[in-house]
């Protein structure tokens, strides 16, 4: 990963972290704010239930009251008073009070506990009212909440009860109204929210047993199933419950339910019924859901404004470091003028003057190093060519010497002399020519005529060039190993430069031999293009022989000239290639040349 | 002289205040009485069988039209349009030849002839061989049919003349005016009617008013008469009423829709008819106008209608009802425009919860049961028959007619246990102060041909 890249990371990612930190802030917030908010104001709408309520019983406490008071309700229990037979007159008796009075439910007692009359279940008179026990107790009680069992169904209502005595006999009167619609429908609710009312005595939420105040048809069985779970909850503890029920895959349809339970005073104080308060949880969501928009907006924007900022600044930083890579490269290939611009006075610029006064200094010192080599070589050069020419000047001079002094001391014996000194001097000069010669030819290398080259076909004819040389060595034989890469590739090259430099690798190789061993010529593909190996099994080489062995003049040979590997090398370079050695005292010596395809210079060529 | 004097005027005080009384009392002509009714019907053609056989329809049927022969006021047959019949017994067949009464008159003019009896009879009974030959009409039944001559005497088997535009009529002592069906239906005294033109004018009834509007129009007089619920006839005041009481032969019964199917149902239907509390219900929501009855025929017609038990025995009916492993929900509908009716379909429902089964009392048509109101003729073998026509069972089989016969017939009916009767109610009418005469008979028919109205209620309605 680039510096750019790494730069934007850091970036892109710090703003994530930014905006994702403050949009969870934001939102904790805003979902406690709602819960409070939720609870205060079922708190409030519980309140509000419990004083409507209130208000209510007591004019249901009234109105039974005064019923227990009537002239009717007087008589009817005079007449029960004298025999029961005289009931029968009065079995409808609760249902016209009723309607008189604005009630749901009104029901008349005696006091053996039989019902006299019913106004919501007409057909129930003779027999037993199931809270009779409770009668007396509650009679000028506050209204409570009982269920009442109709004829195909039941109904949770507010009841009160009175008593209209005479002599020893109570009659009682017990009535009140349904707790159903209307009473919710009477509740101011806030917005988004709605009161629902669950009857318990259902097994199951259906359609009788919940009911909405709202629109929202939610006493619907698919719709009442899905508050079965908290109804059921409220059932099993007794005690307020509150969960999130999801209407729709929408979480906007979310409503967060308090569910209340709601006692009675008759039997036990069963639950009789669950107030349920639903807070739609729509404003909630979208205000979450904005602030996630929100959220991911600057978000976005920030990881753009990022880009744009890590790129201007990678750009800053790094066109510099760029530019010092670039020189790098540049040096490393060789251009050692390359130079950097210098801009301000930073870091970055006081690397990159650092870096030019670097290649300025390496230039100097490769100048130096140059110099010293070029001096180096010459005396190399005047050395072995004062080496070279001592040897054949040597005996000249006494053959001249030789001449001289039989002309002066054997003047007979001159002629065959000067016959024998002549053969001499022109064998010497003969081989100062050839000295001469073989310099002359290192200095005329040729420019190498580019064609396609096999190199398996160049090794498998210097094998085939060798092999007689090779085997005429019967008492020490060379082994010749061929190890080719099949899949080889043509490279550019000069078929006719390369097979003279590796002869005289072979021959090299021969001459380290002197005791036989195996001469390998190896090839192998390489990604650049073609690497060829002549190994053999010699003596080996020094590693000082190692470093030296290229300098031109240089030779480990008694009669070497030292231009051979120099000429190696020449050849390799003109192929833009390589050539290493490696070798290890006794074990033998491998040189590796590293040729590249070079296909532009055929298509050159060609062209 | 002094003490002479004072007898003689008391005497002729006496006999001007008599004279006066009765001059009160004496038939007068004139007048339309008013009528209100709850019923509703929408046809007046007595062989409509689509129409529901209630005493209201019977009792216009009988002003409008007349049968070949009719009940007197002892339950007996006597001659109505026939003035002679004879009876003949060939092979399997019977035979009955009715001589048609003379210069009988149907209200558009036309003469009452054996054709036109005998089409009208055979539109209400298709299954009959109807002839007529110049003076009779005569109906072969196959099988026999020994009681023709009651059946003849109901009101649906009244000869109607049906003319081309479908316009009916009929002989009986007043024509049609004007009829709107299930509204109004304003009838015109007959002035030719071959028994005598009756006292009213006219005869206005409306139709499809609730008890309560019929007693409001009652007491503010705009009605003369109004049929009254036999359970609310003691909250009636009769300080300027009158109140007619009928014999109790209206049939209350729970009516199942389909035969018992299996020996589980019987024991349901069983358990269902020990669980009733005919008393209770007799005493609070009849409010003791009606004979409880756990039989068809009221014991009044019969007098054997003790032998079948009324009391409720819960244990017995909870015993059948636990040789039962599942009991279905009976829906058990009831007429919603007859509150009693309701009412009964709860109480019966509660009383058969106490035997674990269930009833769900229901407004709608489709149910398994009903609680039925059955008008029964006064005659016992029609009675029978009339029941067994409304509960889909085949007439009883009665050969001689005798107390034996009856009651073996009445037994195979129930052994059915298509139906479960409960009680039998009197028809209860009342009249405004204004109407005198004899209005109804034992069997709840209205006798209008022979009542009047008093002269401040005919003075402003005479033509």
């Amino acid at each position: 990963m680039n510096f750019r890249r790494k730069l934007l990371t850091v970036f892109a990612f710090t703003v994530v972290l930014s905006v994702a930190s403050v949009a969870f802030l934001v939102s904790t917030l805003t979902r406690r704010a709602f819960a409070r908010n939720e609870d205060e104001q079922s708190a409030s709408l519980m309140a509000q239930f419990q004083r409507e309520f209130d208000a209510q019983g007591k004019e249901i406490a009234r109105r039974i009251d005064a019923i227990a008071a009537s002239d009717a309700v007087a008589h009817m229990a005079a007449t029960i008073d004298q025999g029961s037979t005289g009931s029968a007159g009065f079995f409808d008796l609760a249902k016209s009070l009723a309607e008189n009075y604005q009630l749901d439910f009104l029901e008349f007692v005696d006091g053996n506990g039989t019902i006299v009359s019913s106004a919501q279940w007409a057909a129930k008179f003779g027999y037993p009212e199931t809270a009779f026990a409770e009668l007396a107790r509650l009679a000028g009680q506050p209204a409570f909440l009982k269920h009442e069992d109709l004829q195909d169904s039941s109904a949770l209502g507010m009841f009160a009860v009175s008593t209209a005595q005479v002599a020893d006999h109570p009659l009682y009167a017990i009535g009140g109204r349904r707790l159903d619609k209307d009473f919710l429908a009477v509740l101011e609710l806030p917005a988004d929210t709605r009161i629902l009312l669950y009857q318990n005595p259902a097994s199951t939420t259906t359609d009788g047993s919940l009911i909405d105040s709202s629109s929202r048809d939610a006493s619907k069985p698919s719709n009442a199933d899905k508050l079965a779970p908290l109804i059921n909850a409220t059932r099993g503890t007794g005690r307020g419950v509150t969960e999130i029920v999801h209407w729709s895959p929408d979480a906007a349809d979310d409503e967060m339910f308090h569910a209340i339970p709601l006692q009675g005073k008759v039997n036990a104080q069963p639950l009789l019924g669950i107030l349920l308060i639903g807070n739609s949880r729509r404003s909630y969501v979208e205000l979450e859901r904005r602030i996630r928009a929100s959220a991911l907006l600057v978000g976005g924007g920030g990881i753009l404004l990022a880009i744009l900022v890590s790129s201007w600044a990678a750009a800053r930083v790094t066109r510099p470091v760029e530019r010092l890579a670039h020189a790098a490269h540049e040096v490393a290939m060789g251009n050692w003028n390359t130079r950097v611009e210098v801009e301000g006075t930073d870091e970055l610029s006081q690397l990159a003057d650092a870096f030019n006064r670097m290649t300025t200094e390496l230039l100097t010192q490769k100048e130096r190093l140059v110099q010293t080599e070029r001096v180096a070589a010459w005396r190399e050069l005047a050395r072995r060519l004062a080496h070279e020419l001592k040897n054949p000047l040597f005996p000249l001079q006494l053959t001249v010497e030789n001449l001289l002094r039989a002309r002066q001391n054997s003047p007979d014996q001159f002629d065959e002399v000067f016959r024998e000194s002549s053969t001499t001097l022109l064998a010497e000069i003969s081989n100062l020519k050839a000295i001469i010669g073989r310099f002359s030819e290192f200095s005329k290398m040729p420019q190498p005529q580019w064609q396609s080259t096999d190199m398996n076909e160049v090794l498998r004819g210097i094998a085939q060039l060798f092999r007689a040389q090779l085997q005429a060595r019967a008492a020490k034989p060379i082994e010749c190993v061929l190890d080719l890469d099949a899949g080889l590739t043509t490279i550019s090259a000069d078929p006719e430069l390369l097979h003279r430099a590796l002869s005289n690798l072979v021959l090299n190789a021969m001459d380290a031999m002197p005791d036989g061993g195996t001469l390998t010529l190896r090839s192998h593909h390489s990604d650049n293009g073609a690497r060829v190996e002549i190994a053999d099994t010699g003596s080996g080489l020094t590693p000082e022989e190692c470093e030296r062995i290229f300098t031109p003049y240089y030779t480990s040979k008694q009669h070497g000239t030292g231009l051979g590997l120099a000429i190696v090398q020449s050849v390799v370079s003109d192929h833009r290639g390589t050539i290493n050695v490696h070798s290890e005292p006794r074990r033998g010596t491998t040189f590796v040349i590293e040729l590249p395809r070079n296909p532009e210079l055929t298509q050159a060529v060609s062209a | 002289m002094k003490h002479s004097g004072f007898p003689l005027l008391a005497a002729s005080s006496l006999l001007l205040l008599t004279m006066g009384a009765h001059a009160e009392t004496r038939p007068q002509y004139g007048g339309t009485l008013q009528i209100s009714v709850r019923e509703a019907p929408t046809t007046l053609d007595p062989a409509d069988t689509a129409q529901q056989d209630t005493l209201a329809s019977r009792n216009i049927t009988k002003l409008i039209f007349e049968t070949l022969v009719t009940t007197d006021d002892n339950d007996r047959i006597s001659y109505g349009l026939a003035t002679w019949w004879m009876f003949e017994a060939g092979g399997r067949s019977q035979s009955f030849q009715f001589r048609l009464r003379k210069n009988v008159i149907f209200h558009d003019g036309t003469t009452l002839s054996p054709a036109i009896a005998a089409a009208s009879l055979r539109a209400a009974n298709p299954s009959w061989k109807i002839t007529s030959n110049t003076d009779s009409v005569i109906v072969e039944c196959d099988p026999p049919c020994p009681y023709l001559p009651e059946e003849l005497a109901l009101p649906r088997n009244a000869i109607v003349k049906k003319s081309s535009d479908g316009k009916l009529s009929g002989t009986g002592p007043f024509h049609i005016n004007e009829w709107h069906p299930g509204k109004k239906l304003l009838l015109g005294a007959e002035e030719n009617y071959w028994g005598g033109s009756p006292f009213l004018h006219e005869i206005d009834i409306e139709f499809g008013k609730t008890f309560r509007e019929q007693l409001v129009s009652l007491e503010l007089g705009k009605s003369d008469l109004i049929q009254i619920p036999a359970e609310q006839s003691h909250r009636i005041s009769t300080a300027n009423v009158k109140l007619w009481r009928s014999a109790p032969l209206e049939l209350i019964a729970l009516v199942f829709g389909h035969d018992a199917q299996s020996a589980a149902d019987k024991s349901l239907r069983e358990a269902l008819a020990l669980c009733v509390d005919r008393a209770s219900i007799g005493s609070v929501i009849l409010q003791g106008s009606a004979q409880p009855d756990a039989s068809v025929l009221p014991n009044w017609m019969t007098g054997y209608g003790f032998a079948f038990s009324t009391e409720t025995d819960l244990a017995r009916a909870r015993q059948l009802r636990q040789e039962v492993r599942t009991a279905p929900l009976w829906a058990v509908s009831y007429d919603s425009a007859d509150p009693i009716a309701g009412l009964l379909a709860e109480r019966i429902a509660l009383n058969a919860r106490d035997a674990v089964l269930q009833l769900q009392p229901t407004k709608t048509a489709a149910s398994d049961l009903h609680v039925a109101k059955i008008p029964l003729p006064s005659d016992p073998i029609m009675a029978l028959a009339t029941v067994a026509t409304a509960t889909g069972l085949p007439a009883p089989q009665i050969n001689s007619g005798s107390a034996e016969d009856l009651y073996s017939a009445e037994r195979e009916l129930l052994a059915t246990q298509k139906l479960i009767p409960l009680f039998h109610l009197p028809v209860v009418y009342a009249t405004t102060k204004a109407v005198h005469g004899g209005l109804t008979r034992q069997d709840g028919m209205w006798n209008l041909a022979d009542i009047w109205l008093s002269r401040q209620k005919t003075g402003s309605d005479r033509p």
